[in-house]
């Protein structure tokens, strides 16, 4: 009896005191009347489940081994790799089933867009006045929409490939203008999603034209240069959408190793004077309406989330020379931009220098070679045979259907883990992490918009990462990063992720995840921006299996091996896990509202998320 | 429960627990050698970043008539833009704060003003508590107009891009370099090395390259006190028998992955992140409390507050252990392509307040002789304006601050604000007259490195036939 009491207040204290974070992680952030409550989402369609296992069809040279969902771990694992989490449905239901189906499938989903959201946020925010700037629950709605369609859109692969992309073609809302303009963002947003499987040459005609990307990188209103007062163009978009967009910063060969001069060292791709003659091309662009240099109330209607104008009389008229290319004088914006994308588009650095780069987001921070130059070869011949022999991609350069399944179906990715080499793998996302407990809890109220902790994630005491606002267009970390001080830095391994690795930022992912993990939305209290009422409800788990199994806690760690790891929980956190979770009594019954089953579920599920096997996928 | 806390961390729980994370990390390091560096008395020195490239020629503006006259003949749209602004023309001459340095016979008439959002450090500047590093950046080897255009001199790589030049400015090397000047100059003061002492290499913002040596590692703190596990609190007071104490500790094994024996290096660098900042965590938060309040009201911005901090963990030295310090904080929004005129005051003036704020806690320590602070930027940018802002540079000026500066002088060159100069690259871009290892080397003399600790740190230091700005 005595032992249980005091046990029990454990329990109790822990529930009562968590119950503190709350407040501290919930806090007011601003003085504005409570927005309406915007249209609840439309619930998941149910993945139609595949019918019986079928096995790949012969005839192809593929080994058996790269079967993806031959087993729930594969499967788990696969899916990890190319999605934002595996859920539940997701282990029964494709396990045993082909994976090739599987990425055609993905193609044929209509995309999630952003837009719609956040136009009916915009519509039904009670503080938004048209005639001023936008409420700042509106320009937070961006981040909502990617966090509505990240859980619960059924075009996984799409959604996935769309933030692979954004952290490539990066466009931010820390941006103090572009936080102003959410439909611009989303515009942007939905630009990525529409062409994640279409042609890169295209995306990056649209990213170009796009108003976010004006903004961002400073060239709309970009004119010409003037030789009387010594103006010259803004060279922002010139310079960027070189080294971070196409083609990078040194030669590179066909598996994306640098080419190296008579000196042993990188050759660079381009100098200042190319810089100078690429920025003439991105001159004369503008919001569509009647002026480049525009007042906001006389804009297209649509025209801060559609693609940008030429203003044929702010383009620059000189020759624009770069990397080789001669635009002769007098040739029109539209004709320029079109033939400088083309230069970019087909330098040879252009496949292996984004096909690292998908490598990196999808499976592994430092891929090998011949994986690189694998993926690059797809980019190129716009074509990939998937693993039941189906060949898919358009047979053009730049198709990204192909490339993309090439990231995913290459035999570097697909080889068993306890087989992969101590260098494979990558830091999961912080922003992966949380979507992905979501997604495996199937958080059953997915309103973002009523969960303030989701508005801006960027801090170091939450994810040190938020979708769309990277701190600049460097992204959250850069694919050559290698971090000063590990293991991983003295074997030369760049590992991108571990930038967002320290101190500050472990601690504070822990207490984000913890916030959710607890369950901790249900004391919230009403503040001026969210209803107490609407947030109690938000992003709540269904522990219901977990807490099933609370009372074995080697099935109950062993079941969340699976739906989380695929399986690759390490001896040793597996023994951690057991030794906490066995120390919390089950009952106490002097206290009616201890729920020792329950915060079984939820130590588990922080513990599990929170060891290293399951921060790094291999 | 804070008290149980402490006692864990001190007993032999935590001491196991850091000797085995620590030997982790060090293991994959070649030792260093012991040092022979001074580290009598304490000394700190404070990087202060700024991200983006400061417009050199907006922060450190001509002022004789004639400098004036051209410079706002080449900037005029800019400046009519700055007259738009709510409150006018910050720009316009009369109301630039003119600076009466020593050594203003070497420019020549020239003269020079600070724009009046940096009150406090034109203040600290005339009192002599401040210098100006004119024109300093990476450089392989002196390099004049002619050896650029003609390519033969020897260029720092990837000249003008964002990421390569911090890292450039941080490391002499472009991005994925692993040393920062920083992290070396730490290294040589650091007892009983190859272990790491945290608390030698702090860093408010995250980038860990400066302070990164070959043992010395930034350690990140945030500006409300070092991250805490609220999770693993709750266990600590939930505490009232032998079983919720087995439950604690095996908690907090789990949060330090202190069994963690896995193979992948990755996992592995996770595991040692996990351990590492949980312990240091730890020791920072039971050093920091029940600290005094500075008298000194920092600003409230991000920087005001990084500087507070820093002044803060300055203040609890003798707690920590340590001697000599350096400090990383930072504060972005300088890559000033467009809308100069309306970001860029606002930028300096968070600077201003919060430096000036950071060298009065100082004095209120009485150490403001042991602290210097020194401000750093990806590059300079042009001269040229491509309508409302302006374009990547190379060269800028910089600012050092603390009582044992060789203040209100001006040291490097302030080229001519106009074109077709000796140190002209194009636009005005600056080809630095000074070299990043010609101005760090002050600045690790001071720390206490002898010349060959100096020599290692800073390798390129020789191409420049030790000449090296006497500014401290």
């Amino acid at each position: 009896m005595i032992r249980q009491k005091k046990a029990g207040a454990l329990g109790k204290a822990l529930v009562a005191a968590i119950g503190a974070i709350a407040t501290v992680s919930c806090s007011d952030s601003g003085s504005d009347p409570a927005p309406s409550p915007v249209a609840t989402p439309a619930p998941t369609p149910a993945p139609s489940p595949a019918p019986a296992p079928t096995p790949p069809p012969g005839g192809t040279t593929q080994p058996e081994t790269i079967v993806a969902f031959a087993s729930v771990e594969s499967t788990g694992r696969f899916v990890t790799q190319a999605t934002f989490g595996p859920t539940e449905t997701d282990l029964t239901d494709l396990t045993g089933t082909s994976a090739s189906e599987w990425y055609r499938a993905e193609l044929t989903k209509a995309p999630s867009l952003a837009l719609p959201f956040v136009q009916a946020f915009i519509a039904e925010d009670e503080l938004n006045n048209p005639n001023q700037d936008f409420s700042f629950p509106a320009s937070n709605s961006p981040g909502m929409a990617f966090w509505r369609n990240a859980v619960t859109g059924d075009d996984q692969l799409r959604q996935r490939m769309a933030f692979a992309l954004s952290q490539i073609l990066v466009v931010s809302s820390a941006d103090d203008e572009l936080f102003g303009l959410p439909e611009t963002v989303a515009h942007y947003m939905d630009i990525l999603t529409r062409n994640a499987f279409g042609n890169y040459r295209d995306l990056l005609e649209e990213v170009t034209y796009s108003p976010a990307m004006g903004i961002y990188l400073t060239y709309l209103q970009n004119q010409a240069g003037d030789p009387f007062t010594g103006r010259v163009p803004d060279e922002n978009y010139a310079r960027e959408i070189m080294q971070l967009f196409t083609i990078g910063l040194v030669q590179l060969d066909a598996n994306g190793d640098p080419v190296l001069g008579a000196d042993g060292e990188p050759i660079e791709t381009y100098t200042n004077d190319d810089i100078t003659g690429l920025a003439r091309v991105f001159t004369g662009l503008s919001f569509g309406g009647p002026e480049f240099f525009f007042d906001f109330s006389t804009l297209d209607e649509d025209a801060l989330f559609s693609s940008m104008e030429i203003f044929p009389e702010f383009h620059s008229d000189l020759e624009k020379s770069f990397l080789g290319t001669t635009i002769p004088a007098n040739t029109d914006a539209a004709t320029s931009i079109d033939q400088a994308l083309d230069t970019l588009f087909n330098h040879p650095n252009m496949a292996p220098f984004l096909a690292r780069q998908l490598i990196q987001r999808f499976v592994t921070s430092d891929p090998t070679s011949a994986y690189v130059g694998r993926v690059a070869s797809a980019f190129e011949t716009g074509t990939f045979t998937l693993p039941d022999g189906v060949a898919v991609g358009t047979g053009e350069r730049g198709d990204l259907t192909a490339t993309l399944a090439a990231v995913l179906f290459d035999e570097d990715a697909r080889r068993d883990p306890a087989q992969q080499p101590n260098t494979f793998g990558k830091v999961r996302e912080p922003i992966m992490r949380f979507v992905h407990w979501a997604r495996a809890f199937d958080a059953t109220t997915v309103t973002p918009e009523f969960t303030l902790g989701l508005w801006d994630t960027s801090g170091s005491g939450e994810l040190l990462q938020h979708p769309y606002r990277s701190p600049s267009v460097f992204n959250f970390y850069r694919p050559g990063y290698v971090a000063p001080g590990t293991e991983s830095g003295a074997a030369g391994l760049t590992v991108p992720e571990l930038q967002l690795v320290n101190a500050s930022s472990i601690v504070g992912y822990v207490n984000f995840l913890s916030f959710f993990g607890f369950e901790l939305q249900q004391f919230a209290v009403d503040n001026d921006l969210v209803d107490a009422v609407d947030a109690v409800s938000s992003f709540r788990p269904d522990y219901s299996e977990e807490i099933a199994q609370a009372d074995d806690p080697e099935n109950l760690v062993d079941h969340l091996d699976e739906r989380l790891l695929y399986g690759r929980l390490s001896t040793e956190s597996r023994q951690g896990m057991i030794d906490v979770i066995s120390l919390i009594p089950l009952e106490n019954e002097f206290d009616p509202n201890y729920d020792g089953p329950r915060l079984r579920a939820q130590v588990a599920v922080v513990m599990a998320m929170t060891t290293p096997d399951y921060l790094v996928q291999h | 429960m804070a008290q149980s806390r402490r006692e864990f961390l001190l007993g032999a729980g935590g001491a196991g627990l850091s000797a085995a994370t620590m030997g982790t990390l060090s293991n994959a390091l070649t030792a260093f050698p012991a040092n022979a560096a001074d580290t009598s008395g304490y000394k700190a020195l404070v990087c202060l970043f700024l991200f983006g490239g400061l417009d050199n020629h907006d922060t450190v503006l001509p002022f004789d008539q004639a400098s004036y006259d051209r410079y706002a003949e080449i900037r005029g749209s800019l400046l009519s833009l700055y007259g738009n602004q709510p409150g006018g023309n910050s720009r316009a001459r009369d109301r630039l704060l003119p600076l009466t340095p020593t050594n203003a016979a070497s420019f020549g008439g020239r003269e020079f003003a600070l724009p009046e959002e940096m009150a406090g450090i034109h203040g600290l500047f005339q009192a002599g508590n401040a210098a100006i590093i004119g024109n300093v950046g990476p450089l392989i080897e002196p390099v004049t107009r002619t050896t650029f255009e003609n390519e033969s001199a020897l260029l720092p790589k990837r000249l003008f891009s964002h990421n390569d030049q911090q890292a450039t400015w941080m490391s002499n090397a472009p991005e994925g370099a692993q040393f920062g000047w920083g992290g070396l100059f730490a290294d040589n003061v650091l007892s009983g090395a190859p272990t790491t002492d945290p608390f030698s290499a702090i860093a408010t913002f995250n980038n860990s390259l400066f302070l990164s040596g070959q043992t010395a590692q930034a350690y990140q703190v945030s500006t409300g006190g070092a991250a805490e596990i609220e999770v693993l609190r709750r266990f600590e007071d939930g505490q009232f028998d032998a079983a919720s104490t087995q439950a604690f500790q095996a908690l907090r094994t789990h949060f330090a992955a202190a069994n963690y024996a896995g193979a992948n290096l990755i996992s592995r660098d996770v595991a040692a992140a996990l351990g590492t900042s949980l312990t240091t965590n730890e020791t920072y938060n039971t050093a920091i409390e029940g600290v005094a309040p500075f008298t000194t009201a920092f600003p409230e911005n991000f920087l005001g507050q990084q500087l507070s901090t820093v002044a803060q963990t300055i203040s609890v030295r003798d707690t920590l252990g340590v001697s000599r310090q350096i400090y990383f904080v930072g504060i972005g929004g300088f890559d000033t392509h467009s809308n100069q005129a309306q970001d860029l005051p606002g930028l300096l003036g968070q600077i201003d307040g919060a430096v000036s704020a950071f060298f009065a806690a100082m004095q209120e320590l009485g150490i403001e002789n042991d602290v210097t602070l020194f401000t750093a930027s990806d590059f300079g940018r042009t001269l040229a304006i491509n309508g409302d802002g302006t374009d990547h540079g190379w060269g800028g000026h910089h600012f050092v601050v603390g009582g044992a500066v060789a203040g209100q002088t001006i040291y490097g060159a302030l080229p001519v604000a106009d074109f077709n100069h000796a140190q002209d690259a194009g636009g005005g871009r600056l080809i630095p007259s000074l070299s990043v290892e010609q101005m760090a080397a002050p600045l690790g003399r001071w720390f206490g490195l002898n010349d060959s600790e100096i020599a290692a740190a800073l390798p390129g230091l020789a191409a420049f036939g030790g000449s090296e700005p006497g500014f401290i």
